[in-house]
């Protein structure tokens, strides 16, 4: 068969994500990764969930009737009737590391409106987790304001706290508190890259409070959208003092990617997929 | 009190319970008209036995969930004290649930210093005449022991005062035989609701033990004899399947009558509650041992039995409420803790890192939720609730895991 012909066959699931500022889906034929999505949250999540899966088979050249299981998560995870199963984002980040790096015991998950600490054994299942209360300090929203503040796009944010000489101590992790006090600091004459690498390590403390409940153990992933903000991972590291494994698939599909392991491992024990050796591959 | 049991309802000794509770009011009315006195109390060390030996009704006073009460109450207490306190300065305040209308007095236990703060607030804002029973921090100690048993002939030499009464030895023998007799029931009942295939869930009992919140305590006892002995002639419920559902065990501070937020999530994700030790629930009526019918030895009693966890008891290798903990999740057969702290409860909410260290070590997983009465966090502790599910199907390959 070809290459076309094996995606339309059969052996086809799909993990979505609908987070609160962005959707995520990836694709896996044959227990391999075959396409992904990555779209902007709208207003309606049933119809977001539906359209990022809709890009991650385009991606991967599947028509859609060629799909056997799907598993939703993340905030949209509640909106989800296209979904065979619904799963919470704390249990998929943990597969989706699992399937990238079976080495890794802890993650750090930064999305758009929470944080978590995840504990996880060697077969990606969670052992123990933590998540911030329930404001957005310290989170993808938080950043994106800040963004606003300093003018610069939200990707550009890490490189600009990566260029700072010095570090600008922040007070608080309060979203509203820190844009205020940034606007006087910047008023003062503070580096913007200065305040920024400032209010990442403020962050990079309130997250270590999260370690304090469940612990820390080598290897280390981050995961989550702000996981691409390289100065957001410098600062991780360096108040943790852990070494943060290098990504090699993009850390905000994770959750996507859990999802879609798991809908693999269902698919498989519910007859509708057949497993094919190795189970999964990246 | 909560309506909206989960189980298939077809015993019918419950359903003569919320009946009576439903009438209560207007029973305690009537017998007030009569010359009878109604003390409200709080919290856990107020003995029930001395009320009902000097002849007055007790209500045991509070109630959770219900956000405008905690704003009401926010205007007199401070807003850094947890939502039940502030919910109980409101209701008290706003004297519009049936009950608070009909309080003589109201007898307070200093053992949480906000709820003895909230007796100081009823009083100067709303003229409510207090009584207040101190407890000592070091109860273990023999000059705490002494201090409350002095504390305790205080309190009594007070509401006798209240109620024109002297406090007979045969009446407080009575009353000391009642409770332990409605300590007994409410215990063989929590045991009942854990077993597979019983008649009752966890949320019908603990729905139970707040009916006794306000229940004559005679009658409450009768009706729970009844009870016993109906389940025990009921054929099983056999329509669920033991096994596929996750049993959880609530520990923490308390959750007041209306106050189902988080049960509901926990049912509504598929966890089966089997037990609890919380002081609106089991913990109240563990392990009171009174050696005879006198003020010393209810004094000796109370202080003897799981502590409240505001006493601050900080050898951790010896705390009789850890070991009771553990005790409990047996007899439950329990896989796994939720422990709920109230925002600004602070003594339940110290004691969680521990108490998890402890469960984590003997294999219970255990998930810190920390709320308060609002519906904001819904969204959020469901996410924490559901993944911890998700943990606990996974660990103990309950319907297959995820």
């Amino acid at each position: 068969m070809s290459d076309t012909e094996v995606k339309i066959s059969g052996n086809v699931v799909a993990g979505v994500d609908v987070g609160s500022l962005a959707a995520k889906s990836v694709v896996i034929v044959d227990g391999k990764v075959a396409g992904y999505g990555l779209i902007p949250s709208g207003f309606n999540s049933e119809e977001t969930g539906k359209s990022v899966l809709q890009h991650a088979l385009n991606s991967a050249g599947i028509p859609r009737e060629a799909v056997k299981y799907i598993v939703a998560t993340g905030y949209g995870r509640i909106s989800a009737d296209y979904a065979n199963k619904t799963v919470t984002e704390i249990s998929c980040h943990a597969r989706g590391a699992n399937f990238l790096y079976p080495s890794v015991r802890t993650i750090i998950d930064i999305g758009g409106q929470d944080c978590k600490a995840i504990r996880l054994d060697s077969s990606g299942n969670v052992v123990d987790f933590a998540m911030n209360d329930k404001c957005a300090a310290g989170t993808g929203r938080f950043l994106e304001v800040m963004s606003n503040v300093f003018k610069v796009k939200l990707e550009d944010l890490g490189d600009l706290a990566l260029s700072a000489d010095s570090l600008v101590p922040m007070s608080s992790t309060c979203t509203v508190f820190v844009e205020s006090e940034t606007i006087s600091l910047i008023a003062r004459g503070e580096k913007p890259a200065n305040i920024q690498a400032g209010i990442h390590h403020a962050i990079a403390n309130r997250i270590s409070g999260l370690f304090s409940r469940v612990g820390i153990e080598s290897d280390v992933f981050f995961s989550g959208g702000v996981a691409k903000n390289k100065g957001m991972r410098k600062s991780i590291q360096e108040v943790l003092k852990v070494n943060i494994v290098e990504p090699t698939f993009d850390p905000q599909l994770t959750g996507a990617l859990g999802a879609a392991a798991i809908a693999w491992k269902n698919a498989v024990r519910e007859g509708v997929c057949q497993e094919q050796q190795p189970a999964l591959q990246k | 009190m909560s309506r909206t049991a989960t189980s298939v309802t077809k015993v019918t000794v419950l359903e003569k319970i919320r009946q009576a509770v439903i009438d209560r009011p207007a029973q305690i009315a009537a017998a007030k008209k009569q010359g009878q006195k109604v003390v409200g109390w709080l919290n856990y060390f107020v003995p029930e036995e001395l009320l009902l030996a000097l002849d007055v009704i007790p209500v045991r006073v509070g109630v959770g969930g219900d956000e405008q009460l905690v704003d009401i109450g926010g205007r007199y207490i401070s807003t850094k004290n947890c939502v039940f306190v502030r919910a109980a300065v409101g209701l008290l305040g706003e004297k519009k649930d049936p009950y608070t209308p009909l309080l003589d007095l109201l007898a307070v236990d200093a053992s949480c210093l906000q709820v003895f703060r909230l007796a100081e607030v009823v009083k100067y804002y709303f003229k409510y005449e207090t009584l207040i029973l101190g407890v000592p921090r070091s109860f273990t100690a023999p000059e705490g022991q002494a201090y409350f048993r002095h504390e305790l002939q205080d309190f009594t030499a007070a509401l006798e005062k209240f109620s024109g009464r002297k406090l007979e030895q045969a009446k407080l023998k009575a009353a000391i035989e009642l409770l332990a007799k409605i300590r007994e029931s409410l215990q063989y009942l929590y045991q009942y609701q854990s077993q597979d295939y019983a008649n009752l869930n966890w949320r019908d009992v603990f729905e139970i033990v707040h009916a006794g919140f306000y229940l004559d305590r005679a009658e409450y006892l009768k009706l729970l004899q009844e009870l016993i002995a109906e389940l025990k002639e009921l054929p099983e419920d056999k329509s669920k399947i033991p096994g596929t559902e996750p049993r959880v065990f609530i520990s923490g501070s308390q959750l007041s009558p209306g106050d189902v937020k988080l049960i509901n999530i926990i049912e509504d994700l598929g966890g089966k509650i089997v037990g609890d030790d919380l002081w609106t629930g089991l913990a109240s009526y563990l392990d009171i041992q009174i050696a005879a019918p006198t003020v010393d030895a209810l004094a000796d009693g109370y202080l003897a039995r799981v502590p409240h966890a505001a006493l601050p008891y900080l050898n951790i290798s010896t705390d009789s409420r850890i070991k009771k903990l553990k005790e409990l999740l047996g007899r439950f057969r329990a896989q796994a803790v939720i422990d709920h702290t109230l925002r600004y409860c602070d003594p339940y909410t110290f004691k969680a890192g521990e108490t998890k260290d402890i469960l984590n070590n003997e294999g219970f997983p255990f998930l810190e939720i920390h709320t308060e009465y609002a519906s904001s966090d819904i969204e959020a502790i469901r996410t924490r609730v559901e993944a911890f599910l998700e943990l606990v199907r996974t660990r103990n390959d309950v319907a297959g895991g995820i």
